[in-house]
């Protein structure tokens, strides 16, 4: 039960283990409808909303709540979390009276019914009574109908609501009514506060504060591998960015004006940038959509030589695949707020993450630890995580401070660039609006576990990008053979000695070794 | 040595009997489900992973009268051979109950995790709510409009568009 102080986990769902494995795009949309005109302009200039950190002062914190609320924290209607109502007197939860026979239901039940109404059956239930006014009003709910039925080609109008009803009616002056501010007296729920909480919570200091891994400068390709890859541990390197026109060059302006027409992915859909600037210009949400294309560097091939790998990490061994290979690099494009939950990234890669632009919030655990309110299904091809990151940080967070084995944390900023070892879990979150280039890659130190991974008999679903998943293992073993004819074998060895230094001691090893203890063999 | 049939929980033969996993409902019912049709439930399928399975699984959410056709539709979505409109009209029928048994079934498939029940049970409530006025929402589900007159006509405006 909540209350204003304290807030208990809300409710987990089953997702899809990472965000770089292909996504289906939704079913058929229809036509589009011309939206507003949409003002250049408005885009280009830089979101007045932009956070940085650390915060400014002008960000008021409320007391109350213990938490920051963003400066444009839309309106909760008044609802309160459910602990509250014991806390009032005389109270009495208007929810009831207003779902009538359906009060038996959970507030996620009612919501999952209301997920199958069309929005004109929404708007009309939205005036059945206070109760489902507040339900109706759920963003998910509309952002769902606007995907389904505009796809990516909405004009995103302050909330999805409102952006449903002007694609979708554009006869009707949105701009006229504006959203009703009606404010919900008695009306307690976890769920829809929880909801809206997520929505508009800004990260406290305090989840900011560690920064505890480690970083180099400078340093040479052998040191990197010998310290960090080959141990497979994390590390922050600075300066390797240097070179990079991206870093001078990639502004809103610049992006938009060389992106024209061009359409990235943006969970589901497919965007233009502009458009996508537009909404996450705007958007307060638990999960806001992310811009997160695989193939930019096709699409935009300027975009492809404004930046070149980090030289840690030039051996790319999928690229024997050709065009066969899965994909492997990314454009991240998403606003405060947005970004990646807790997962491990697909084919057992290693990846390395640059940020040109903004900043990113990072938390990393090793292979062999589970984040607390994580929970991977047996074959790790699904992970239900709490509902957003903000909610993690809410509730498992704080567990980290009291564990031996504490997560790496850092924020990692422009210029910078993070190497996310091979199989460590991993969960970003953007503290300002920020552009980024992500890569995974297969090296000499990863091949073997690579190769095992394709071995899996579920690996077809559980690779990512490509478009033979069946006979990816055997295609990439005969590719590597044909073009590096003995690796595989003298990789193998390797791994066999190291493994044999590894050994427990023999019985015998352990009776002679005086620091096994008293034992002593005596005839 | 004679050949024995491989233990399969598949298919069944006179001399190979189907597993049956044992359920006991918040008053105290039992009943039997295969567990075939068990499986239907995520989290009867734990459960079973589990091996928590052995002695009867008790279910305080659900009661005896609402197991009893929990039991019947999974079992019945378990059947093989049975093709995709009969089990529509089935399920049809099976859905054709008061309003309160419906909303019933919805917790009970939620709490068991059984996502055919669901997404039917849920959709019959849709149903119930598409294509009709806001006042026969309101007598239907025995809703108290509590709109002072001024809000009522604020929420309206604010959703005008839906009304045309």
């Amino acid at each position: 039960m909540l209350r204003f102080r304290t807030l208990l986990a809300g409710p987990s769902r089953k997702r899809k283990k990472n965000p770089k494995t292909r996504r289906r795009t939704r079913a058929a949309r229809s036509d589009a409808v011309p939206g507003k005109q949409c003002d250049d302009a408005d885009v280009l200039r830089q979101p007045h909303q932009l956070e940085t950190f650390p915060p400014e002062e002008e960000e008021e914190e409320d007391g109350e709540l213990g938490f920051r609320l963003k400066r444009s924290a839309r309106s909760a209607h008044g609802v309160q979390p459910l602990g509250n109502l014991f806390l009032s007197p005389n109270a009495a939860n208007s929810r009831n009276a207003g779902l009538g026979t359906l009060q038996s239901l959970t507030d996620e039940l009612v919501l999952e019914i209301l997920g199958l109404l069309s929005g004109t059956h929404l708007g009309i239930l939205a005036t059945v009574s206070k109760s489902f006014y507040v339900f109706c009003n759920h963003e998910p709910l509309w952002r769902n109908l606007v995907l389904e039925a505009l796809g990516g080609d909405f004009l995103f109008n302050g909330s999805w609501k409102s952006t449903y009803v002007a694609g979708c009616h554009p006869s009707f002056d949105v701009g006229s009514v504006g959203e009703s501010g009606l404010e919900v007296r008695d009306f307690y729920s976890d769920y829809v506060f929880q909801s809206w909480l997520c929505a508009n919570l800004e990260m406290k200091p305090e989840w900011l504060e560690r920064d505890n891994i480690v970083r180099k400068r400078g340093i040479s390709v052998e040191e990197f591998v010998r310290s960090f890859e080959e141990p497979n541990k994390p590390v922050l390197l600075e300066g390797c960015m240097d070179g990079w026109s991206a870093l001078e060059k990639w502004n809103r302006e610049y992006l938009v004006k060389t992106c024209t027409g061009v359409r990235f992915s943006v969970g589901p859909v497919e965007m233009r940038l502009e458009d996508y600037l537009r909404y996450s210009d705007q958007t307060r949400e638990e999960r806001p959509l992310y811009l997160f294309d695989p193939k930019f560097g096709e699409k935009v091939p300027v975009l492809g030589s404004d930046y070149e790998v980090p030289i840690y990490f030039r051996e790319d061994l999928f690229s024997v695949l050709g065009n066969e290979r899965p994909d492997y690099r990314w454009i991240i494009i998403g606003p405060s707020g947005s970004g990646s939950s807790f997962h491990i990234d697909p084919n057992s890669t290693s990846a390395w993450n640059a940020v040109i632009t903004g900043s990113k919030k990072w938390v990393l655990f090793p292979p062999d630890v589970v984040p607390p309110g994580v929970h991977p299904s047996p074959d790790g091809a699904e992970v239900a995580c709490p509902v957003s990151i903000i909610e993690w940080f809410m509730n498992f967070y704080g567990a980290t401070k009291s564990w031996e084995k504490k997560p790496v944390e850092c924020i990692c900023k422009a210029g910078e660039v993070i190497f996310v070892p091979s199989g460590w879990w991993h969960m970003v979150i953007n503290l300002e609006e920020s552009i980024a280039i992500t890569q995974n890659y297969v090296s000499s130190r990863n091949l073997l576990s690579v190769l095992d991974f394709l071995k899996k008999p579920n690996a077809s679903t559980l690779v990512s990008g490509t478009r033979d998943r069946v006979n990816l293992h055997n295609k990439f073993k005969n590719a590597i053979e044909a073009k590096f004819p003995g690796k595989i074998g003298q990789l193998m060895l390797k791994a066999e000695e190291k493994a044999a230094l590894q050994k427990k001691p023999s019985f015998w090893d352990s009776v002679t070794d005086s620091k096994a203890g008293a034992f002593k063999f005596s005839f | 040595m004679s050949s024995s049939p491989p233990p399969s929980s598949a298919a069944a033969s006179p001399s190979c009997p189907k597993k049956m996993i044992a359920l006991r409902s918040s008053d105290g019912e039992t009943f039997e489900i295969e567990e075939a049709a068990a499986l239907q439930s995520k989290t009867l399928e734990n459960m079973i992973d589990e091996d928590c399975a052995g002695t009867p699984i008790p279910l305080p959410n659900v009661t005896g009268k609402i197991l009893a056709k929990v039991v019947e539709f999974c079992s019945k979505h378990a059947e093989p051979g049975v093709d995709d409109e009969s089990l529509r009209a089935w399920d049809a029928e099976f859905v054709n109950v008061e309003q309160a048994t419906v909303f019933d079934y919805i917790l009970a498939a939620n709490f068991l995790e059984i996502p055919t029940l669901l997404n039917l049970t849920c959709n019959v409530v849709a149903d119930m709510i598409r294509g009709k006025t806001p006042d026969e929402i309101r007598k239907f589900f025995n809703i108290k409009s509590i709109f002072s007159p001024e809000e009522e006509e604020e929420v309206r405006r604010e959703n005008h568009w839906a009304f045309e």
